[in-house]
């Protein structure tokens, strides 16, 4: 043990101005952040969300490269002969020509990757804090439980844009200097509001779902696993019923990757007889859908931290 | 305190005013009208399991608002909703240690602190200077950039003293904070407690059910049970307040003494050997018949002294009532 007066020496006062409380969630957000970083499985993901980003970078390059340099009928892929319009007829069932569906279609793939690290992230930002009785240690200071929730939906929605709006922003740069930027620019501005959009509704979304799932089951192996219910098994039972069972196209509401997808169309003011698979349900039914997943978060996170709170 | 500064500690007359209150939880009452007025200082809350304990520093942190009643901690109002303005700035005045874990898995010592420090409200350089020095003064120092969760139980405690006192509050309420710990770390946690309240001005409010760390830190002491306050006061005035003990011993031979002490209501409260005992005298006993008994037996009074309760007898007569 030191000394006393080591004790005297050492101690210092401190006085100082304090700051609002979103700063506090700004903080939290930063340090959700750091931890999510630290975890490396959750870097190989980030390296698949990159691959799936320099495809669809390298694929349009491509088709523009191929529309307007290839003039011969068959080129040798891998020393098999293709022929030019096989390989574009691939390559434009992705829409790789930066309209509505190339964006969609990025946010779609990418998704895959996004869901997963949500689902690893859940238990790391906001189960620990259950799990290891970290709340106490958040709600004792002089912050309001909403800016918990909002410093942890920060670093959630930070991850989101990292993954899918900025890629999609330089996909959307990269296409107006592969066209004629001078017109694409301004002609799709719509597309990048879209994008923003887009960007916006998963960011609430997902970081209220990531959040009030975390809280339900707190531990990783269960979190994943409503995870992988809500948008892999639920998104089977829904294209069953409905591509399979001729169900009502309704049915696919429950796919809620597919709900948030068609908002992101709406948002990119997508065509509906365009989408894929048909038939889809009307825009304005997913977004009941997409609006009342997010009350319901709201609503059982509101109680259900303020029960944590009383009882720790 | 001005509204809009936190850190060192103001001197007020009064630490905390509490008038009547009580806190219900549907049909159970936690608290029954609490009154209580207490100065700045070292002051132990005691009590059993369930006694009320943690919702009473609930309600003096204004997590939680009094159902009837009402308080000041500070000069400030409790009450209100959790989230209110008024309730940040007591809770700025306030570093609370909890008794659970309470640690944020995967951060390092001095991320730990700082985060706690920024969520006080200090800017972030601030935050982390000050989670430096309140680390270097709990010994932390060497261990500072170790994850939270590889600490050993004394380490955590400390982490959780440090994240209180990040922000130079004048107020601690800690919550078991020797909970855990071998007898090194816990004589070395309250020697902490106390050189913060002793040398550096801190209020501290030490809720526990362990009386040794009180009677080893605290001037004051609350005993709470069944959600009322049974006791308050100094621990030398609250021990010292029965007058019906004595510390007695005898040469001789003192069985056919001690049987009639017995006889003539006398409690023998403990028998230290040798003719050395505690006793509780029954009402209107004078202690000439000490005396005149000893004459009877033949035995001779070498010491009769009055005896204070220790805290814990205090503890287990006021709970047990």
């Amino acid at each position: 043990m030191i000394s006393q007066t080591d004790n005297l020496l050492r101690y210092r006062p401190w006085r100082g101005t304090p700051r609002g409380p979103l700063f506090a969630s700004l903080a939290m957000a930063r340090v959700s952040m750091r931890l999510m970083l630290r975890r490396r499985l959750l870097w190989g993901l980030f390296g698949l969300a990159l691959l799936i980003f320099f495809f669809f970078f390298y694929a349009q390059y491509l088709v523009v490269w191929i529309t307007n340099q290839l003039s011969t009928e068959t080129v040798r892929f891998a020393g098999v002969p293709v022929t030019v319009s096989n390989l574009t007829k691939f390559l434009d069932r992705l829409a790789l020509n930066g309209t509505t569906h190339t964006f969609g279609n990025f946010i779609w793939f990418q998704g895959y990757v996004l869901v997963i690290v949500l689902a690893l992230a859940g238990s790391v930002l906001v189960g620990n804090d259950f799990f290891h009785g970290s709340l106490p240690f958040y709600l004792s200071k002089p912050i309001g439980r909403w800016h918990y929730i909002l410093g942890k939906c920060l670093a959630i929605g930070a991850f989101i844009n990292l993954l899918v709006t900025l890629p999609a922003i330089v996909l959307w740069i990269e296409a107006g200097l592969l066209y004629d930027w001078q017109t694409y620019y301004l002609d799709n501005l719509n597309l990048l509001l879209g994008v923003f959009g887009y960007a916006l509704v998963l960011t609430v979304t997902l970081s209220l779902l990531v959040v009030a799932t975390a809280v339900w089951v707190r531990r990783t192996v269960p979190l994943v696993m409503v995870w992988m219910g809500l948008f892999v098994f639920l998104r089977m039972l829904g294209g069953w019923l409905v591509d399979g069972l001729k169900y009502d196209e309704r049915w696919r509401l429950i796919d809620l990757w597919n709900s948030l997808y068609l908002c992101g169309l709406w948002c990119l003011q997508a065509d509906p007889e365009t989408i894929r698979p048909q038939p889809q349900p009307q825009y304005w039914q997913a977004w009941l859908v997409v609006i009342g997943v997010c009350v319901a978060c709201v609503l059982y996170l509101r109680r259900r931290i303020h029960a944590v709170e009383i009882v720790s | 305190m001005p509204a809009n500064e936190i850190g060192s500690p103001p001197q007020p007359g009064t630490l905390l005013e509490l008038h009547a209150l009580t806190r219900t939880f549907g049909t159970f009452t936690a608290l029954h009208d609490i009154t209580l007025t207490l100065p700045p200082g070292r002051i132990g809350l005691l009590g059993p399991n369930g006694a009320g304990k943690s919702t009473l520093l609930k309600i003096l942190m204004g997590l939680i608002s009094p159902s009837s009643g009402h308080g000041r901690v500070l000069d400030l109002n409790l009450g209100g909703d959790r989230d209110s303005e008024g309730n940040w700035r007591l809770r700025r005045l306030i570093g609370f240690m909890p008794e659970a874990d309470a640690l944020v898995p995967g951060l390092t010592g001095v991320e730990y602190v700082s985060l706690a420090g920024e969520l006080y409200g200090m800017p972030r350089r601030e935050a982390q200077r000050r989670a430096h020095e309140v680390l270097s003064y709990l010994e932390l120092e060497e261990a500072r950039y170790r994850r939270v969760e590889e600490y050993s139980a004394g380490m955590k405690q400390r982490a959780k003293l440090a994240q209180a006192l990040v922000h130079d509050p004048p107020v601690l309420l800690l919550d078991e904070p020797t909970s855990g710990l071998d007898p090194a770390g816990r004589d070395a946690m309250l020697r902490l407690i106390e050189a913060l309240g002793r040398d550096h001005g801190k209020s501290v409010i030490l809720s526990t059910h362990l009386l040794a760390d009180v009677e080893a830190v605290c001037e004051r002491v609350v005993i709470m049970a069944g959600g009322r306050v049974r006791g308050q006061g100094t621990v030398s005035e609250l021990c010292a307040r029965r007058q019906d003990r004595y510390r007695i011993r005898v040469q001789g031979e003192h069985a056919g003494f001690r049987d009639d002490l017995l006889s003539e209501g006398v409690h023998l409260i403990a028998d230290e050997g040798q003719g050395e005992w505690r006793v509780a005298v029954p009402r209107n006993w004078t202690n000439v018949a000490f005396f005149k008994l000893a004459a009877v037996n033949n035995v001779v009074i070498r010491a009769l002294v009055p005896d204070d309760e220790t805290l814990e007898e205090l503890f287990l007569r006021t709970v047990g009532n």
